[in-house]
């Protein structure tokens, strides 16, 4: 089919061509614009595309349209060249929508990400406040040793613990801990026999994960090794008592016999030198022998650690935190 | 009754029956009887495997189906495409609006996790 000028019997058809020309560039004018508007609004956009499709294909009924439109009239094919252009720009801009999209989803994720990780960054370093917090609040000291022996961190009471009030804590000062095998657990006494020596407990472990290293657990038990001590002897020296107490009962009344019959036989002896000479050395002996009952009974009653001590001859231990209480 | 349906899956699937264009000649009625069963309940699969022929009309027919989809948020694929409907779509950059599918199966297992466009407002 062919679509030669055609003349109309009033020879205003030049004009109407004119005129639908200047409509046809009127309409895409519009659309134009109209997509430019939409240009954010794919949605919007595709539906103000398709709808210009639907227009212009009604305008164009039962129309073949092959390459280059060759059945249709220019003006027609002029339509669908509008039409076609309108599709592939959207078509271009929908790509680049979903480009954007994706980038920023991408953008979206690796914010989301980055908070993420600031949020747990946040928490880390929280709970590190509050394991460093726990650390320097324990009265058991912690070492962490590296592969060679180092120390590499401690905390406030292992720096105490390890070198005996010192801050600092270096090899030297924890060269107890080679007596100590790797991943056992030992006492170890510092400083000789006298009264300023330490008592400690180690244990070493191997830092899971370290890469060689460990950590070494320290208590100081000199103080309780001292009140261990103390309250044993306590305990030992409560119990002499109480068997002193026994005793003195069990003394006294056959002393009493004894005496009583001492002065009997003083009464009984006359003049007998002899017999009163035995007498006398008798209730002498039998009346120390009371005086020393009465002075333990009266120590017993009292609980006097001291006199008992200097009665019975004891010993009290020295030593600044060894004193007798 | 030219076009036939089934549902599968939440898929409506149209397919053509009796013609093997879609011209002039049969496009109201193909109009018609598809957008009577456009319901806006499920996704749409427009089967083309035995359309041979298509012109400016039948265009028109497979535009207003793919807007009545679009008007109750549902998506619309296009399958089957013989030789001569691909020419027609390519020709006017439809083949760059519409998706285009190899069979109706392929297009159906498609729409799973695919975002429905918003449904029209009014």
């Amino acid at each position: 089919m062919t679509h030669a000028p055609q003349s109309s019997p009033d020879g205003h058809e030049p004009l109407r061509s004119l005129e639908a020309e200047i409509q046809e560039l009127g309409r895409v004018h519009d659309v134009a614009l109209d997509m430019i508007e939409r240009s954010h609004d794919l949605d919007g956009l595709l539906d103000r595309i398709l709808d210009e499709y639907e227009v212009r294909l009604r305008d164009l009924p039962g129309q073949a349209l092959g390459e280059g439109y060759g059945a249709l009239s220019p003006a027609a094919a002029g339509k669908l060249r509008a039409l076609v252009m309108f599709a592939a720009e959207a078509a271009a801009l929908k790509q680049k929508a979903a480009v954007a999209g994706e980038l920023r989803s991408r953008a979206g994720a690796l914010a989301e990400a980055n908070a993420s990780l600031a949020l747990a960054l946040t928490d880390a370093e929280a709970a590190r406040r509050e394991l460093d917090g726990v650390l320097a609040a324990l009265d058991a000291g912690i070492l962490i040793l590296g592969p060679d022996g180092a120390v590499r961190h401690a905390n406030p009471a292992g720096r105490r613990i390890a070198a005996g009030g010192a801050e600092g804590v270096d090899r030297p000062s924890i060269a107890f801990l080679d007596h100590v095998p790797r991943g056992a657990d030992a006492e170890v006494r510092l400083g000789g026999d006298d009264g300023d020596s330490r008592l400690l407990t180690v244990a070493r472990r191997d830092l899971d994960g370290g890469d060689g290293c460990e950590v070494v657990l320290l208590s100081d038990i000199t103080r309780r090794s001292r009140e261990i001590e103390e309250r044993h002897r306590m305990e030992k020296l409560s119990e002499i008592l109480r068997a002193l107490s026994v005793l003195s009962h069990k003394i006294n009344n056959p002393l009493t016999s004894l005496l009583g019959r001492a002065q009997m036989l003083k009464a009984m002896a006359g003049t007998d030198p002899k017999v009163l000479k035995s007498a006398a050395v008798i209730e002498e002996s039998a009346t120390r022998i009371a005086e020393l009952i009465r002075e333990l009974a009266r120590v017993v009653k009292e609980g006097r650690q001291e006199a008992v001590e200097k009665v019975l001859n004891i010993e009290t231990p020295s030593g600044p935190e060894g004193g007798a209480r | 009754m030219i076009v036939r349906s089934d549902r599968s899956l939440g898929v409506l699937r149209l397919r053509f029956q009796g013609t093997d264009a879609l011209d002039t000649l049969v496009a109201a009625q193909v109009k018609a009887e598809a957008l009577d069963l456009i319901l806006g309940d499920a996704d749409v699969v427009v089967d083309l495997s035995g359309i041979a022929f298509m012109d400016s009309t039948g265009v028109g027919v497979l535009v207003s189906l793919f807007k009545a989809a679009r008007r109750n948020g549902r998506n619309v694929r296009f399958a089957g495409i013989t030789p001569g409907v691909r020419l027609v779509l390519e020709v006017i950059k439809l083949d760059r609006i519409f998706e285009l599918y190899p069979d109706a199966a392929s297009a159906a297992a498609a729409f799973k996790g695919v975002p429905r466009p918003p449904a029209a407002c009014g």
